[in-house]
């Protein structure tokens, strides 16, 4: 069905003005798990990070098995806005803001983990460049060091992506509100009026965007995996942690897309943006993730087994088929065995479909994290000083808290933001889908632009 | 200020109108500049809409990339040299390692200049006041004149509505 | 010549006896932590007494062997501190400067040998046993990194007082805490630049090896292996 202009607008307005109550509990129950966090937070700074599971030689645990895991999830609008914004992909088109609103809220919530984790948080500011009399300075031979100018950069690349095709939306919405609301979101639009100039510069902007932030995107994963990799714990100081963490990232991305994708769509009756297609295409990339993932993962237990070195079988035999088994057969399970026939059967390959093998794989890709840190701590070189893990409450409630923070700023940016882009599907409404021109009026000239592709309509569901 | 345009349907009424009022901009004595064109989305392939393609972004942008490359050289071995501390038997500037934080402030140095260009390049933020109508988010286009010439309104308006406006407004003052 | 300060731990003297650990204890305020916190893996031996049972009963064996802080000339855990809390002096030892460290833990997952402890709680000293803190030593608090620094406290008091006199120091004019307390002179500390010393002659003994060597972190302390 083929919509005007006139009902995009509305359709996708309609949230910034009303909720029901059911959104209103959603909320809620993520504002309390956000202050059980606060609180255990306040636990661990008043009584030290004792409080924690972490002992003598497992100093990382559940804590950076999160951060890991929250950058992870941020590759999700990197690929699909950037990449597929290169490709001249239109599908992408209702898809790409709530993509990139996860990106920004799950690094935010990646960085914080790290300001969280340290024995001192109130001298986390010690990471940042900055002139004082004391000597204090960041050591750039650190991986950590790398990790905060990646996710500085990353944060504000993302964030800047998030933000500027937001900005003729917030124009939209002042323009449809009045009093306090119209204040604030023509503060937001910052004065945008759609003359020809400003959307020119614009849509240039988005492209070196685009262009930008995917290799920023990839370096910010490859320094987090190079954490590991750098030092010599068996199993850890592996060439393939770049690759494989990018890979992962990306994988568990898209399903975490998927799942915002089909929880919005339920929940802001989307369902005439939201479509089969747009599942079935990013089931189609899920799939090729999945493919990666179990070869990066193979790739790297063969070359361990083959190569047979002490520490390192120790470690192998561990997940394999003793302490950690379970855990590894489960992400094995998570990752490859549910998803593999859901998203390469056509048939299956539903919203539905797609949405169980995304929230198998987001399980899998969590427990995966975990495998790749633990265990090596846990078996080190000197067999005396190996060592076991157990979380605490105060660990489990930080994770559940930065679900819940998750949540919740998802939740509030549904309400002040239109979670599909507005003037890209009006775009996409074109007749000539911002492509080619062809038509008698002087001054109406063909353009060497690139066709971009059939309709969202036009494609078979 | 104040502004007299028309409403169009499509962009190939709009840019009838934006001929048209070209043309007549000498006989109805305004200035061609004074037209203005609001549209709720962006309209490619029509010269109203392509006359403001430019390259030079993509310049600024790279200048930006060098500017934060250069920043992160300087940031890294300066101080790297400035207090030379021991780490690992590595050397003191290792430039495998200076390269990443390079790269990094390369990244941020063309995100951050893009983001320049772009505000100063759509005159953002626009203090000056919003010139806007409802319907423009409806999927029309506004074509008008800022500060239309006092002593002829009714012809501009004849003009407006004979590209095919399907209505005129006078906007009195624009809001913030 | 500057000094490069070694140990020596010759595996056929030690008996297991742990004089070592308290003598450590006590040198550097090192809290002991409890009997709950240890057992969950964080208790704070600067120096620990690994324990390796070979064989069965009725000829089960023991083997003893210290494991400290080896001050790796290429130390693993020096470039990964995002604050230069780790770092290498110019005489060869692998320092933690306990103000600069902001608890990341990143040196201890990456030190293969173990060695470093963390201070997961604020240290506490029963009374009277506050009285007994040693004052050429800083007290650590929560969240801060630690490890053997071959009693730097000592050899910087030894470099002052030779100074002082404006002269050399002597092969064993001072030691380490371990070192002094080892009843079976098992440890041995000393300067690696001076060939008359002991550890020199020591360390070039045919039975040295170093620990976990081939993974090229260039310790400086040496074991001498069991000749039995």
């Amino acid at each position: 069905m083929q919509r005007t202009a006139e009902q995009i607008e509305k359709d996708l307005l309609r949230p910034i003005f009303r909720s029901s109550p059911r959104y209103w509990i959603a909320v809620g129950i993520s504002s309390s798990l956000v202050l059980a966090g606060v609180y255990a937070f306040g636990y661990q700074l008043y009584n030290g990070i004792g409080v924690w599971g972490i002992n003598s030689p497992v100093f990382w645990a559940l804590d950076i098995t999160n951060f890991v895991f929250w950058i992870g999830i941020s590759h999700a609008g990197t690929l699909i806005s950037a990449i597929l914004r290169l490709c001249n992909a239109t599908w992408r088109r209702p898809v790409t803001r709530c993509a990139e609103a996860i990106t920004v809220f799950s690094i935010i919530i990646g960085g914080l983990v790290p300001l969280c984790h340290i024995g001192r948080p109130w001298l986390a500011y010690w990471m940042i460049p900055y002139p004082n009399q004391r000597c204090i300075w960041p050591n750039f031979r650190s991986p950590l060091a790398w990790d905060f100018f990646a996710i500085s950069t990353y944060l504000t690349g993302s964030t800047t992506f998030l933000y500027l095709p937001t900005i003729p939306d917030f124009a939209a919405i002042r323009d449809a509100s009045k009093g306090l609301r119209k204040r604030i979101y023509s503060m937001l639009a910052l004065g945008w009026q759609g003359t020809p100039r400003q959307w020119q510069r614009l849509e240039i902007a988005m492209h070196i965007m685009a262009i930008a932030i995917v290799p920023v995107a990839v370096s910010v994963h490859t320094i987090v995996s190079w954490d590991f990799s750098m030092t010599l714990v068996p199993m850890w100081h592996s060439s393939i942690f770049g690759p494989y963490f990018v890979i992962g990232a990306i994988f568990s991305g898209i399903a975490a897309l998927i799942l915002a994708m089909a929880l919005l769509r339920r929940f802001l009756h989307l369902e005439e943006y939201l479509k089969p297609v747009h599942f079935n295409n990013l089931g189609k990339l899920l799939l090729t993730m999945s493919l990666l993932w179990f070869y990066f993962t193979f790739a790297e237990r063969l070359t361990t087994w083959y190569g047979n070195t002490p520490a390192e079988m120790t470690v192998f035999w561990e997940t394999i088929n003793q302490h950690f088994a379970p855990m590894f057969w489960i992400m094995v399970l998570c990752n490859f065995v549910i998803p593999l026939p859901l998203l390469a059967i056509k048939k299956l390959r539903t919203i539905i479909g797609t949405a169980i093998a995304s929230g198998a794989i987001v399980v899998g890709m969590w427990i995966e994290r975990f495998l790749i840190i633990v265990p090596s701590l846990d078996h080190k070189f000197l067999s005396y000083s190996q060592g076991s893990y157990r979380p605490t409450w105060v660990e489990d409630t930080l994770m559940a808290a930065s679900f819940g923070m998750m949540a919740l700023l998802y939740l509030l940016f549904a309400k002040f933001v239109p979670m599909i882009s507005i003037w890209e599907m009006k775009v996409g409404l074109q007749p000539h889908g911002g492509g080619i021109v062809t038509t008698e009026v002087p001054g109406a000239k063909r353009h060497g632009l690139v066709l971009e592709g059939p309709l969202p309509t036009d494609v078979e569901e | 200020m104040k502004v007299l345009y028309g409403l169009y349907s499509d962009p190939e009424t709009a840019q009838v109108a934006v001929n048209a009022l070209n043309e007549a901009a000498s006989e109805l004595k305004f200035d061609p500049r004074q037209i203005v064109i609001v549209s709720g989305e962006p309209h490619e392939g029509y010269e109203f809409a392509d006359s403001h393609l430019t390259s030079l972004p993509y310049r600024w942008a790279v200048l930006g990339g060098a500017i934060g490359a250069l920043s992160g050289f300087l940031l890294t071995t300066l101080s790297q040299r400035a207090y030379p501390i021991v780490t690992g038997g590595m050397p003191i500037t290792p430039p495998w390692t200076n390269g990443i934080i390079i790269y990094e402030l390369t990244m941020l140095g063309a995100i951050l200049m893009t983001l320049i260009v772009l505000l100063c390049g759509a005159r953002l933020p626009n203090f000056k006041g919003v010139i806007t109508d409802p319907e423009i988010w409806m999927g029309k286009i506004l074509v008008g004149v800022i500060d239309p010439p006092k002593d002829s309104p009714s012809e501009l308006e004849k003009c407006l509505l004979e590209a095919g406006a399907t209505e005129v407004k006078q906007l009195n003052s624009t809001s913030r | 010549m500057p000094h490069k300060w070694a140990m020596v731990v010759d595996l056929d003297r030690c008996t297991g006896c742990e004089a070592c650990v308290v003598a450590c204890h006590a040198e550097n305020n090192i809290p002991t932590v409890g009997e709950d916190q240890a057992a969950r893996g964080r208790a704070m031996h600067w120096i620990r007494v690994e324990r390796y049972w070979e064989g069965d009963f009725p000829n089960p064996r023991v083997r003893f062997q210290p494991v400290l802080c080896q001050q790796c000339d290429d130390a693993p855990c020096e470039p990964v501190c995002p604050t230069y809390a780790s770092y290498h002096t110019s005489e060869g030892l692998n320092q933690q400067a306990y103000n600069r460290c902001i608890g990341t833990r990143f040196c201890a997952n990456a030190c293969p040998y173990n060695v470093r402890v963390f201070n997961f709680f604020d240290p506490k000293w029963d009374k009277p046993l506050h009285l007994q803190l040693n004052p050429d030593v800083s007290l650590r608090s929560v969240g801060i990194m630690e490890k053997c620094n071959f009693c730097a406290q000592r050899i910087k008091s030894a470099e002052i007082q030779a100074e002082a006199e404006t002269r050399e120091m002597k092969d064993g004019e001072f030691t380490t805490a371990c070192a002094q307390s080892c009843a079976s002179e098992a440890l041995v500390f000393g300067d690696l630049n001076d060939p008359q010393s002991k550890v020199s002659r020591l360390a070039s003994s045919n039975r040295s090896t170093k620990l976990l060597g081939e993974l090229g972190t260039k310790p400086n302390v040496t074991y001498l292996q069991r000749g039995t």
